[in-house]
């Protein structure tokens, strides 16, 4: 009898030992890392990259810190400036100048085209178009003289395009890019299978050799401020 | 009597503590491993109350129907057929039987001390 429930026990710990690790497995199934080398150090570089930048970041905002803090009278009042100025010339409130490109879309049929006639470009397209844009480098964009800020909309409006408020009607329209190296963005460009795609909706693109001086306009919608608001000063008129 | 229950408790909590996990694929092998000894523990019990219990049988039983059940899975993976189903089938319907009958004797058992009283 002895014997017996110590059999029983022996086997009733092994269930219960089999059951509590099949619900484990269940609970969280083992992931197993299967990266290769190669993407091991690509995942590396870009965290290194991104190190990189955090710290020019921590730098620039450590300096500002320091310029508020001299000279807390006189120079303050300039910092603060200088900061507003570079957050508008950010957000794109500023025209800015520099080297860059234009590039123009056109409608582009081959000769025995019969089919239905494009004046507009599709927000797709546009969106796929300003993503290579910047995955080659461009620092600022402007379409059909609109500026491109990090909230503006590109959408379908009854069948045709809007790029934040201006429609984009008719073709030709022109594409102002702003690139820290023109060359190097240019000569990427020229390689980027961005034209095929144009092509399948009867459009090209022809892009002028690099200019020196490029204009992009301000972006002159108004930014709605929400989570934002202006500090009462307290000591004002004293 | 207790001592089975607090075995099964010790186990589980041995199984959590040591925090094993087992690879997705070999999951189903465990999970019928599991099937196949709790049809011995229920058979056991079964053979205890029909006083035909033997402990060579309970003990081979044990450890060569889990071997079996976890083999027959692999041969079906290896197969492409889910012939651990079979093992399945097996194991549940005899289950239910052995349930049955240690229901029945505890039932009979119960009713004989209710005439006695």
């Amino acid at each position: 009898m002895e014997r017996r429930l110590v059999h029983f026990t022996l086997i009733t710990i092994i269930i219960g030992f089999m059951l509590a690790v099949q619900l484990q497995t269940k609970r969280h199934p083992v992931v197993r890392d299967t990266r290769d080398i190669w993407e091991l150090r690509k995942d590396l570089k870009q965290e290194q990259e991104l190190e990189q930048q955090l710290l020019l970041e921590i730098r620039h905002n450590d300096e500002k810190i320091q310029n508020y803090k001299q000279s807390r009278s006189v120079n303050q009042r300039a910092a603060l400036e200088e900061t507003v100025n570079e957050l508008k010339r950010e957000a794109g409130l500023t025209e800015i100048s520099g080297p860059g490109l234009l590039l123009t879309i056109e409608p582009f049929y081959p000769d025995n085209y019969v089919g239905p006639v494009v004046n507009t470009v599709s927000p797709e397209l546009l969106k796929r178009f300003i993503n290579e844009l910047n995955m080659y480098g461009a620092k600022e964009i402007a379409i059909a003289n609109e500026r491109i800020t990090n909230t503006t909309a590109i959408r379908d409006v009854n069948g045709v395009t809007k790029i934040g408020n201006t429609k984009v009607s008719s073709l030709p329209i022109q594409v102002k890019v702003i690139a820290d190296n023109v060359t190097t963005f240019h000569n990427r460009l020229k390689a980027s299978t961005i034209f095929d795609d144009f092509v399948i909706e009867n459009l090209q693109i022809t892009v002028s050799e690099p200019m020196t001086t490029v204009v992009i306009p301000k972006y002159d919608g108004n930014w709605h401020i929400r989570y934002m608001k202006a500090v009462q000063a307290e000591k004002e008129g004293k | 009597m207790w001592l089975p229950i607090i075995g099964f408790i010790i186990g589980i909590t041995l199984g959590l503590l040591t925090d094993w996990r087992i690879p997705d694929e070999y999951s189903s092998y465990l999970s019928i491993a599991i099937l196949a000894a709790f049809d011995t523990l229920i058979g056991g019990i079964r053979a205890h109350l029909q006083n035909t219990y033997d402990e060579n049988v309970f003990l081979t039983g044990f450890f060569f129907n889990i071997i079996l059940a976890a083999s027959l899975a692999f041969l079906g993976v290896h197969l492409g057929v889910d012939l651990y189903l079979a093992a399945v089938f097996a194991f549940g319907v005899r289950l239910f039987q052995n349930i049955a009958v240690i229901r029945r004797i505890w039932l009979g058992k119960w009713m004989e001390k209710r005439q006695k009283s």
